[in-house]
C-alpha cells in the first residue's frame, strides 16, 4: 500500500493519465479492432465452421471478378496519369517561371476544396450529356454519342485531374525545400536545364513522389464516386460493387470479402511504401540552404508549349467549378437543357437554401458531423501522440500500431465492419445497438480520419523541443498544466490544420455515409449524389449546384483560416483595430 | 548544499554514471566538465529530477530529494536550446513560473521588471515574441526565466554553446557577475575547458561515467591527477623515453622513463633558467594566430610544441635551430 502511495506522490502513477489510457484502449478495441476481426470471422466462419463459401461466391460472380480487375487497371493507369498531371502542375507553379503562376496555382488548388462525389458531379455536368464540352463537340461532330463521357476513359480523366491534391500539398513543399545551391552548382558545372530537372531536381523529389504514388494507387483502388457516377454499366470497380452487394443480405459476405481483399491490397502497398522509403538515401546534406529561384525555360518553343499546357490544364481544373457556379444561378429549365438564355439567371436557388429547412438541413447535418468528428479525432490523436512520443511504460508504444489500423482499411471495410458488428447489443457498448442511430456515422468519420491526423500530430510532437516541457516542469508546472499552456499552443497550428483538412473532406463525404447514414440525418454527400441520378428532379439538381458552391466557399474559408495564415491575419486585423480605438 | 551520494544512473543496461560522489558548497560556481557522452548532463538532470538514479541519493541542504517530483525541487535550469516557449512573449516566458505559483499580477509584473532590469532586457523586448530576439537576447530571457523564481540552485546546461565566439565571452563575464551578485549556488555543464577554467570556483572533470578529478581551476590545470584530465584541459607535450632519459642524465632527476611525461606547452621556454633541462631542436612547423605563434620543434626524433608571444622580439622560421628549457618539476607522470 505504502509503495502505491509513494508512486502516486512522485508522479510514477498519475490518475488522469491512467483514465485517458483506459478510454483509449476501450476505443481501440471497440472501434478499430473488434468490428474488423468480427467481419473476417463472419466471412470465413459460418455456423461455427471455417468456410470458403464467400470465396467461391466471388469466383462465381462475373461482376465481382470484373470489378476487381477494373479496380486494378484503374489504379495502375491512374498512377501514371495522376503523376504526370501532378508533377506538371507543381513544376508550372513552383519550378518554372510561368506567367500568371499565382492564378494557375489557385486553379490547381481547387481539388483541396472539393472532392469525391461533389467533384465528380461537377465534371459530369461539364462533360455529360448536357454539358458545355459535349455541346461544343457536337457542333463539330454532330453524329457523336452525347453520352460519350462514360466508362474507363471518363473515370480515368477525372482521376487524372482530381487526384493531384497530394502533389499540390506535399510536392510543392518538397520543391520549396530544395537547396537552390545544388541547382547553381549543376549550372556551374555546365549542366543544361534538362539535365538539372531530370538529374538533380526530380531525383531529389523521388521519396515524395513515391509516397504520393502509393497514396494515388490506394485512392484509385478504392474510389467510389468516379465509377458510380460516370463508370456506366461496363466499368464498375470494387467499392461501388461492395455497396451493391452489401445492400442485399444474401450477398453481404461477398461484399465483406471484397472489402477484405481491398484491405489486404492496401496493407501490402503501404508495407512496400515503407520499405522503399527506408531504402533510399535522399536526406539533404546541405548545411546552408538557398531559397529556390524560378527557372525561366530558355528554349522559346518549349516555353510557349509549357505555357499552353499549363493554361489548358488550368481550364480543365476550373471548368467544373465555373460551370457549377454559373448554373447555381440559373433556373430549372436552363439546368435541364444546358442552354443559357438571357432570362436564365435567378437567385431563387440560393433563396431557397435560406428559406426552406429541408434545403439547409443537409448542411447542418454535415457541418455538425464533420466538426464533431474533426474535433474528436484531434483529441484522440493528441492523446496517443503524446503517450507514444513520451513513453513512460514499455507497452505504451503499442498504441501506435493499433491507432494506425484504419490506415490499412478501405472505408467500405470499416463501414461493413461496423454494420455487421453493432447490429446487435454488445457488452462493450453497454448493450446499445449502434446500427440505425446517427452515432454510427460519427464513429465511422472519426475512424477514417485517425491515421492521417495521427501521423501529422505525431510529427508535430516529435519536432517539439523536449526541453520545453522540462523547462515548464522545473518552473513548477504540473504535466496537465504544461500540456495546456506550453505544448498545445506550440502544436496548435498543426492541429488546426489537421482539423480543417478533416472537416473539409468530411463535409461532402460519400463513401462511408452511403452505408451508414441515418435517413433523418442525410449528409450533403448523399444529397448531392442523389441529384446526379437520372431520376432526380431539376429542383434537386439546382440545389446540388448551390450546395456545391456554398461547400466550396466554406472549405476555402476553413482552409485559409487553418492552413494559409487566415487566423493570424484576422488576429492582426483585430489588434490594429484595438490600437486605433 | 548539493550532495551526490553513491549515485548510479542506468539507461537500460548501460551505466551512464557510476558511483558519483560530490559535495557542492553553498554559493559555489561548480562546473561539470567533460567530453560529450561522459555523464555530465546526466548527472545534472538527476539533480533537477528528470532522471531517477538507479542507486544512491541526491541531497539538497541535507534533505533527500531523490524521489521528489521535479516541480517541487525549486531548482532553476537553463537549457542548451533555451527551451523558450515560442507561443509566448518574452514577458510571458519570464512570468510563466510565477503564474504557475498563482502569484498576483502586480507581484509578477514587479518581479519580471526587476529581473529584466538586472539581466538587461529592455521594456520593448519584454513585449516581443521570443522568435524576434537574437541568440544572445534569447539566452538572457532563458536566464531571467530561471532566476526570477529565486531558486536555491541554478543549473546551466551548456548555455553558451549556441552563441558566436565574441558573444560567448561577453555572456561568460556577465554570468559570472550575476552569479556573484545573487550568490546563488550554480551548477554549470560544459565541454569547453576555457569556459570552465574562467568561470568556476571548482570543477569536476567527467570521463566515461566517472569523475576523474575535482578541484579548483588552478589545481586541475597545474596538478592534473590523470592523463585524461591533463590531456583534456589545455595543450600538452608528451615526452617519451628518449627525452626523459636525456633529462634524467642532465639533471640527475628520477623521472620514470617507462611512462610518458606530460608538460604544459607554455612551460617550455627558449631562455636559459636555473634548474631547467636544455633540449636542442629544429623548427619544423609553425601556426601563427595573432597573439601567439605555436611552433612544432623536432627534438630527439619527437615533436615538441612551444609557444611564443608575438611581441616582435623573436620570430623563428622553419628549419631554424632552437634550444628549449624545461623544469623537470613541471613534468607530470601518472
Amino acid at each position: 500500500m505504502g509503495k502505491w502511495k509513494t508512486k502516486l506522490q512522485d508522479g510514477t502513477i498519475n490518475i488522469p493519465g491512467l483514465i485517458v489510457k483506459v478510454v483509449l484502449i476501450w476505443f481501440i478495441f471497440s472501434f478499430l479492432v473488434f468490428p474488423n476481426v468480427n467481419l473476417i470471422i463472419r466471412v470465413f466462419f459460418q455456423d461455427g465452421h471455417f468456410s470458403l463459401e464467400a470465396v467461391e461466391n466471388i469466383m462465381k460472380s462475373q461482376r465481382a471478378i470484373n470489378s476487381l480487375k477494373n479496380s486494378f487497371i484503374l489504379a495502375v493507369a491512374s498512377i501514371i496519369t495522376v503523376n504526370i498531371s501532378g508533377i506538371l502542375i507543381v513544376l508550372f507553379t513552383e519550378y518554372f517561371d510561368i506567367k500568371g503562376s499565382k492564378l494557375l496555382s489557385m486553379g490547381f488548388m481547387t481539388t483541396l476544396i472539393y472532392s469525391g462525389v461533389v467533384l465528380v458531379t461537377g465534371y459530369k455536368f461539364v462533360y455529360g450529356e448536357t454539358g458545355i464540352i459535349t455541346k461544343v463537340l457536337m457542333q463539330f461532330f454532330p453524329d457523336m454519342n452525347p453520352q460519350w463521357f462514360v466508362g474507363f476513359g471518363a473515370v480515368l480523366f477525372i482521376m487524372t485531374f482530381s487526384g493531384t491534391s497530394n502533389h499540390m500539398m506535399f510536392l510543392t513543399n518538397a520543391i520549396r525545400g530544395l537547396d537552390y545551391h545544388t541547382i547553381e552548382a549543376a549550372k556551374n558545372m555546365g549542366a543544361s536545364q534538362r539535365t538539372i530537372l531530370f538529374k538533380i531536381v526530380l531525383p531529389t523529389m523521388m521519396p515524395t513522389i513515391f509516397a504520393i504514388t502509393i497514396l494515388t494507387f490506394i485512392a484509385a483502388l478504392s474510389t467510389m464516386s468516379g465509377p458510380l457516377i460516370v463508370g456506366g454499366p461496363d466499368f464498375q470497380t470494387i467499392n461501388p460493387m461492395i455497396r451493391t452487394f452489401a445492400n442485399m443480405t444474401t450477398s453481404r459476405d461477398i461484399a465483406a470479402l471484397l472489402a477484405i481483399i481491398l484491405g489486404l491490397a492496401t496493407a501490402l502497398l503501404l508495407f512496400v511504401m515503407q520499405k522503399i522509403e527506408k531504402k533510399g538515401n535522399y536526406i539533404s546534406v546541405s548545411k546552408t540552404k538557398a531559397k529556390m529561384v524560378k527557372q525561366k525555360i530558355q528554349n522559346p518553343v518549349l516555353n510557349v508549349i509549357a505555357h499552353i499546357v499549363a493554361y489548358v490544364m488550368f481550364i480543365i481544373y476550373m471548368l467544373p467549378i465555373i460551370n457549377v457556379l454559373v448554373f447555381s444561378f440559373t433556373d430549372g429549365m436552363t439546368i435541364r437543357t444546358g442552354v443559357i438564355r438571357p432570362d436564365s439567371f435567378t437567385l431563387e436557388n440560393y433563396a431557397k437554401l435560406f428559406q426552406s429547412s429541408s434545403a439547409y438541413r443537409p448542411y447542418l447535418v454535415s457541418i455538425v458531423y464533420s466538426l464533431l468528428a474533426a474535433l474528436i479525432v484531434a483529441v484522440i490523436c493528441i492523446a496517443v501522440a503524446r503517450i507514444v512520443t513520451k513513453l513512460k511504460r514499455k507497452w505504451d508504444k503499442w498504441f501506435e500500431p493499433f491507432i494506425l489500423i484504419p490506415w490499412m482499411l478501405p472505408s467500405t471495410m470499416i463501414a461493413l465492419g461496423l454494420m455487421m458488428t453493432y447490429d446487435e447489443a454488445r457488452l462493450n457498448l453497454a448493450n446499445k445497438i449502434l446500427v440505425a442511430t446517427p452515432v454510427i456515422l460519427l464513429v465511422a468519420y472519426v475512424i477514417i480520419k485517425i491515421p492521417f491526423s495521427y501521423r501529422m500530430t505525431r510529427a508535430a510532437f516529435i519536432s517539439l523541443d523536449g526541453n520545453m516541457e522540462e523547462a515548464a516542469q522545473v518552473m513548477g508546472a504540473k504535466p496537465f498544466y504544461t500540456m495546456r499552456k506550453v505544448i498545445l499552443p506550440v502544436i496548435m497550428p498543426v492541429v488546426i490544420s489537421v482539423i480543417v483538412l478533416n472537416f473539409n473532406s468530411l463535409l461532402s463525404e460519400y463513401d462511408l455515409s452511403v452505408f451508414l447514414y441515418h435517413p433523418l440525418f442525410q449528409p450533403l454527400g448523399i444529397v448531392i449524389k442523389m441529384a446526379t441520378d437520372e431520376t432526380a428532379t431539376t429542383e434537386a439538381q439546382a440545389m446540388a449546384f448551390v450546395y456545391t458552391v456554398v461547400l466550396m466557399i466554406i472549405s476555402t474559408i476553413a482552409l485559409w483560416l487553418g492552413r494559409y495564415g487566415g487566423i493570424e491575419t484576422v488576429k492582426k486585423l483585430f489588434r490594429k483595430r484595438g490600437k486605433v480605438s | 548544499m548539493v550532495k551526490f551520494e553513491n549515485v548510479e544512473i542506468k539507461y537500460g543496461n548501460f551505466v551512464a554514471m557510476n558511483n558519483l560522489n560530490l559535495d557542492i558548497k553553498e554559493g559555489e560556481f561548480f562546473t561539470f566538465l567533460g567530453p560529450s557522452g561522459c555523464g555530465k548532463t546526466t548527472s545534472l538532470r538527476a539533480l533537477v529530477g528528470f532522471i531517477k538514479p538507479s542507486k544512491g541519493r541526491v541531497l539538497v541542504a541535507g534533505k533527500d530529494i531523490t524521489n521528489l517530483p521535479v516541480e517541487s525541487r525549486n531548482i532553476g535550469m537553463v537549457f542548451q536550446s533555451y527551451a523558450l516557449f515560442p507561443t509566448m512573449t518574452v514577458y510571458e516566458n519570464i512570468a510563466f513560473g510565477m503564474k504557475v505559483k498563482k502569484m498576483s499580477k502586480s507581484e509578477i509584473s514587479r518581479k519580471v521588471h526587476e529581473v529584466a532590469d538586472k539581466i538587461k532586457i529592455t521594456e520593448e523586448q519584454l513585449q516581443k515574441n521570443v522568435s524576434e530576439l537574437s541568440g544572445g537576447q534569447q539566452q538572457r530571457v532563458a536566464l531571467a526565466r530561471a532566476i526570477v523564481l529565486e531558486p536555491k540552485i541554478l543549473c546551466l546546461d551548456e548555455p553558451l554553446s549556441n552563441l558566436d565566439a565574441k558573444l560567448r565571452i561577453d555572456m561568460r563575464l556577465e554570468l559570472k557577475r550575476l552569479q556573484k551578485d545573487l550568490g546563488i549556488t550554480t551548477l554549470y555543464v560544459t565541454h569547453d575547458q576555457e569556459e570552465a577554467l574562467t568561470l568556476s570556483d571548482r570543477i569536476a572533470v567527467f570521463n566515461n561515467g566517472y569523475i576523474e578529478q575535482v578541484g579548483t581551476p588552478y589545481e586541475i590545470y597545474n596538478s592534473s591527477k590523470s592523463e585524461f584530465v591533463c590531456d583534456f584541459i589545455g595543450d600538452i607535450n608528451r615526452f617519451g623515453t628518449g627525452i626523459l632519459t636525456f633529462i634524467n642524465e642532465q639533471m640527475g632527476t628520477k623521472l620514470d622513463t617507462a611512462k610518458t611525461g606530460f608538460v604544459r606547452i607554455e612551460k617550455c621556454v627558449d631562455t636559459s633558467k636555473p634548474d631547467h633541462a636544455k633540449i636542442h631542436g629544429i623548427v619544423t612547423d609553425l601556426e601563427f594566430n595573432g597573439i601567439l605563434t605555436k611552433y612544432t620543434i623536432s627534438c630527439m626524433g619527437q615533436k615538441v610544441k612551444y609557444l611564443e608571444k608575438n611581441d616582435g622580439y623573436k620570430y623563428y622560421k622553419e628549419g631554424d635551430s632552437i634550444d628549449l628549457y624545461i623544469d623537470p618539476r613541471d613534468i607530470m607522470q601518472f
